[in-house]
């Protein structure tokens, strides 16, 4: 689909805009709160949340654009069932074509691309923005939602790593698991919701004239 | 919706349903080879891992934990058997646990190796740190026993993933023991009936 090439250069700033949206104001877990299951469990150890992060960038990404692209063959009645097979589709190509050609990376995130199928949030976005929108901002929505849910984890692992094992990236700083609870899924519970207040807390008090309406 | 509509969605997800499907066909036909390739060129080096010092690892049979298939060797060195390897399964807590367990003649564990599972990753995945893993050496069938408190004796759960740990010490590698103990009496009894499978 060549034919959709970006020129203008306030279009430029409308895909910066789709991607600060992603991470900001329509952050996944801390302003949509949906697909929390896995940010709760695998938010752990910093390094599952990052590879699971960077998982769900690219699947995003790959299903926005598939989904733009074949957007005007798919009957608005039977719309699910087929984002679902353009979801599962993506997995299980990532997930054969990681296990044949890069066996070591597959191993560190063998375990996290198979449970994207039942993501909500890739779900979401699939039917939100990029069955109604041109590929090229159905892409930048992609890489903004999966940034900022890289964003979520990332942080969110941060804190549970730290205080549940006393260790980042599984490299020990404090001798002892200061906090156990914070790497159980209670932990998930509780770093989940003080993030989500906490961001809500700044967006209220310092960002509110630029939030956008959604 | 008029019969006429209904047809034409039918057609519509038929036709791409079945387009996905080729696709995946096709991926898979092409990687699948290439996958089992490497997975068996893993397997052999795991099992070189296992008994460094051998000179040769002969299979011996399957047997069939959670009825997966699963293998075990005998290793040999100069002729003589100086020990055994043997594959096994643990039930865990979301996945089936892959082992590999190497013994000297006497069933006595030299290592353990985990090679695959899907158990809560940061959590049931502990399985894999050496601390625990290493616990293992020098232990007999008596003493591959899980126990919450710290012990040197028996093998020690890892805090917070008992599950996990028990499916290791007692359904993974205790069965396999259990498993070859039996076998090789039987054989003994039947002077060298076994390898039949």
């Amino acid at each position: 689909m060549s034919e959709e090439v970006i020129k203008l250069p306030e279009e430029k700033i409308r895909y910066r805009d789709l991607i600060i949206n992603g991470i900001v104001a329509e952050n996944t877990i801390f302003k949509l709160a949906i697909s929390l299951c896995p940010a709760i469990a695998v938010t752990n150890s910093l390094r599952n949340g990052f590879l699971m992060g960077i998982a769900v960038l690219f699947v995003q990404t790959m299903v926005n654009i598939t989904v733009a692209a074949f957007r005007r063959f798919i009957h608005p009645r039977i719309r699910l069932p087929i984002f679902m097979l353009i979801i599962s589709g993506w997995v299980s190509v990532t997930d054969m074509t990681m296990a044949a050609f890069a066996r070591d990376a597959y191993k560190q995130m063998g375990l996290y691309i198979q449970l994207i199928v039942a993501f909500a949030s890739i779900l979401a976005r699939a039917e939100m923005f990029a069955s109604k929108n041109r590929i090229a901002p159905s892409m930048f929505d992609g890489i903004g939602m999966g940034l900022g849910f890289l964003f979520a984890l990332v942080v969110i692992s941060f804190f549970r790593e730290l205080l549940g094992r006393g260790s980042l990236w599984d490299l020990q700083i404090v001798p002892t698991k200061p906090l156990l609870i914070m790497i159980l899924p209670a932990g998930g519970f509780l770093a989940v919701g003080i993030l989500m207040a906490f961001f809500n807390w700044i967006d209220a008090r310092y960002l509110k004239k630029t939030k956008s309406h959604h | 919706m008029t019969p006429k509509e209904i047809i034409k969605i039918a057609i519509n997800l038929v036709v791409i349903y079945i387009i996905g499907g080729l696709i995946l066909a096709g991926v898979y036909a092409k990687t699948s080879p290439v996958i089992y390739q490497k997975n068996e060129q893993e397997k052999q080096e795991a099992l070189k891992k296992m008994a460094p010092e051998a000179e040769a690892i002969d299979k011996l049979g399957d047997w069939f934990p959670h009825e997966k298939q699963a293998e075990y060797y005998v290793v040999k060195k100069g002729g003589d058997t100086t020990g055994y390897i043997i594959q096994t399964f643990g039930k865990g807590y979301s996945s089936y646990i892959n082992i590999l367990v190497a013994t000297d003649k006497d069933l006595k564990i030299e290592k353990i190796e985990i090679l695959s599972h899907a158990e809560t990753p940061g959590l049931g995945d502990e399985i894999e740190r050496p601390e625990f893993k290493d616990q293992f050496k020098g232990k007999d069938l008596e003493h591959v026993r899980l126990v919450k408190t710290e012990t040197t004796e028996y093998i020690q759960a890892i805090t917070g993933v008992t599950i996990s740990s028990r499916a290791v010490t007692e359904d993974g590698v205790r069965r396999a023991l259990e498993f070859l103990k039996g076998k090789l009496q039987g054989n003994n009894a039947s002077h060298e009936g076994g390898s039949h499978e």
